[in-house]
């Protein structure tokens, strides 16, 4: 075993951490942004709206992310739109653009549970549906969402790892370089999942104390339960 | 074709896979004995809070430094049933614990063993519970086999790709890429509510 490895290699290691840090931050606000639109697209009355925001979701949630990252950096960025992209450019908006599809289905089903009362009550004291979106239903939906917004957000951060497969150094690919100059595949490998599984497993407890404190709500399916995958 | 056939089959067998240990995890889960409780817990917990990608490589690469060769093929199948494993523990745990109480101890007043309690009673009402998540879980399950081809295993997503950076044609290469995933999803979830409907509650909608 060659544990030294690691020790001499930590900061390039970190280096690495803050990267994948960094991306899932982007990418974690961006996919916020763009899932709140398209989950309240969807669930509004106008049909075309709707429509085109559930062939986005459909379409998205049936292919895989590695697709996306690939696609958006070879070809869709540099040649369709004639950006001139980066790795994490690149990897930030593949992310953005899958996460969002997921988390507009959870802002979908956090609208769907507010009681038409909210609604009603909201239109009867003069808001209009900007006011009442953002004073109302939003604010009562997001608190709702938290637990399934959580899980969405540890799915994104194991996500950042397919980033490393263009290249961006990123924890994975830090340690793929690692391991690539000493050989040491394993106890690099073990190192990252450790770092990987700390990071997620702290986002968890925390989801699960957030669900613990809404408890006392009326009795529902347990998110796992939910079609949120 | 041929990527596409061994798509279909890592997929196949990992969900298979996946589905047993799934089922054995959750109800060591909820047993009332320490040690399996604590196996399976630390088992979901710690597939779950960990990249596919990283596990995939741990396989691969890393057991091979420590001495362990496996075929790529054995650890793609390997990594996506432990990994879907784990979340499919989570699944069928929740909708044993959704089961009511009452009806536990029903069973247990009319004199039925743990295991006649599980068979008899709760799974089959749990496995309509189960249903429609399983079904989102095993589409994730064909999308996530996708990663394998980031060792050397020739599956769809490792054609498209090949066949893109070669002819440099990326979009084509996308849309057909997108459309194959699409079919393969689009028959699981055909599969979930033909299978929902057969399994349905006569008399309920």
């Amino acid at each position: 075993m060659h544990w030294e490895d690691i020790i001499n290699n930590f900061w390039f290691l970190m280096g690495g951490l803050w990267m994948t840090i960094k991306l899932a931050s982007v990418a974690i606000a961006g996919s916020m942004l763009v899932g709140v639109v398209f989950g309240i697209a969807r669930h509004t009355k106008f049909p075309v709206i709707s429509w085109i925001a559930t062939a986005y979701i459909e379409f998205v949630r049936s292919i895989p992310l590695i697709l996306f990252i690939v696609f958006v950096h070879y070809g869709f960025l540099p040649n369709l739109l004639k950006i001139q992209t980066n790795f994490f450019l690149s990897s930030a908006v593949a992310l953005i653009i899958f996460t969002a599809a997921y988390i507009a289905e959870i802002v979908r089903g956090g609208l769907k549970s507010i009681e038409r009362g909210h609604i009603e009550a909201a239109r009867s004291i003069g808001l209009n549906y900007f006011q009442m979106m953002t004073y109302v239903v939003l604010p009562l939906g997001l608190s709702r969402m938290t637990p399934a917004l959580v899980s969405q957000f540890i799915a994104l951060i194991k996500d950042t790892s397919l980033a490393s497969v263009i290249g961006l150094i990123e924890l994975t690919r830090a340690g793929e370089i690692v391991y690539g100059r000493t050989f040491h595949e394993f106890e690099i490998l073990l190192f990252i999942v450790m770092v990987y599984f700390i990071i997620c497993y702290s986002l968890s407890l925390l989801s699960r104390k957030l669900e613990y404190n809404t408890k006392h709500r009326p009795r529902e399916a347990p998110s796992e339960l939910k079609l949120s995958a | 074709m041929s990527g596409l056939k061994l798509t279909v089959f890592i997929s196949v067998v990992s969900c298979v896979l996946a589905l047993v240990i799934g089922v054995v995890a959750a109800l060591s889960r909820l047993s009332n004995n320490k040690v399996p409780r604590y196996i399976a817990t630390g088992y979901v917990e710690f597939f779950r809070n960990t990249p596919l990608l990283v596990q995939l490589y741990i396989y691969y690469k890393g057991l091979t430094n420590i001495g362990i060769n496996l075929e790529p093929i054995v650890c793609g199948i390997l990594a996506l049933t432990l990994y879907t494993g784990a979340y499919i523990t989570e699944i069928v745990r929740a909708g044993i614990q959704s089961i009511a109480r009452e009806q536990f101890e029903a069973a247990n007043a009319l004199g039925l063993s743990a295991f006649q309690t599980m068979k008899l009673i709760i799974l089959p009402q749990a496995i309509r519970i189960i249903i429609p998540p399983l079904g989102s879980q095993f589409i994730n399950l064909t999308k996530n086999s996708s990663l394998v081809s980031f060792i050397t295993v020739t599956d769809v997503f490792y054609v498209v790709y090949n066949g893109a950076v070669d002819d440099f044609r990326f979009l084509e290469y996308f849309i057909v890429g997108c459309l194959i995933y699409m079919c393969l999803t689009g028959i699981i979830a055909m599969f979930v509510n033909v299978f929902e409907y057969y399994l349905r509650i006569p008399g309920r909608t």
